[in-house]
């Protein structure tokens, strides 16, 4: 019974797609961070990510989203959290994130 | 109806594989006790907080730690507790702000121990006010 997590990547003109489908705790968030790290290094370009597959995250994933936002700025980038679940919205707003993200 | 009291008991070694079970524990003892599915999914949430912290502290030990549902009527009691000497501090560093703002947040009452084998406990009722407004 561990969690699982896919990150599907897709490159558009200006900005990287990334769909998130499955849970991100301690067990996943090592991929996500190696993934969004290479993403961002490789293409520094906005980054779209898509959470309408997202059903759990914490603050593990939380910190893994601002590490990366910190590396995004860096190119004068953004990141933009694209369909957000109500319970994961609902994280973002408690720990004040949703001040730091593009939320749509 | 004040004597009843049940408990569930899980034990789990400080591994990150292992701590989805105990969300899943936590969401089926919220439900067990009638919390809505918003509230099942904030305890889990902050039950989750606190495993992460104990396997992120506790990670080279081979030792256990215990999460004890204390199930009241409308109401669970949550405690976390390690013999394991690896863990006595918890959430003293400042990179544990999101996972203890989310916690607190969560949860109505959250009592740390530092130091000793109990290590934190954690409260949530049902809010009858939510009941008798229908919703």
């Amino acid at each position: 019974m561990t969690s699982e997590l896919i990150v599907r990547e897709e490159l558009y003109t200006d900005y990287v797609k990334v769909t998130l489908i499955g849970e991100i705790d301690i067990y996943t968030a090592q991929t996500l961070k190696d993934k969004l790290y290479g993403i961002v290094e490789s293409n520094r370009m906005d980054l779209r990510i898509d959470c309408s597959g997202l059903n759990y995250i914490d603050s593990t994933g939380l910190g893994i989203f601002v590490g990366v936002l910190k590396k995004t700025r860096l190119y004068e980038k953004n990141i933009y959290m694209d369909k957000l679940k109500d319970n994961i919205r609902k994280l973002f707003v408690i720990t004040g994130l949703d001040k730091l993200f593009i939320i749509e | 109806m004040s004597d009843f009291s049940d408990n569930i008991r899980l034990v789990l070694p400080f591994k990150a594989e292992y701590v989805s079970i105990a969300r899943l524990t936590a969401s089926g003892v919220a439900n067990r006790v009638g919390f809505d599915i918003e509230t099942i999914e904030d305890i889990k949430v902050a039950v989750a907080e606190v495993c992460n912290k104990l396997v992120n502290e506790g990670y080279r030990s081979e030792g256990n730690y215990i999460i004890t549902f204390n199930i009241l009527p409308g109401k669970v009691v949550i405690s976390f507790n390690s013999s394991d000497e690896a863990v006595k501090l918890v959430f003293n560093n400042e990179e544990d702000e999101l996972g203890i703002s989310i916690i607190n947040a969560f949860m109505d009452d959250v009592k740390l121990y530092p130091g000793t084998g109990c290590i934190l406990t954690m409260t949530k009722a049902i809010d009858e006010g939510a009941f008798a407004d229908g919703k």
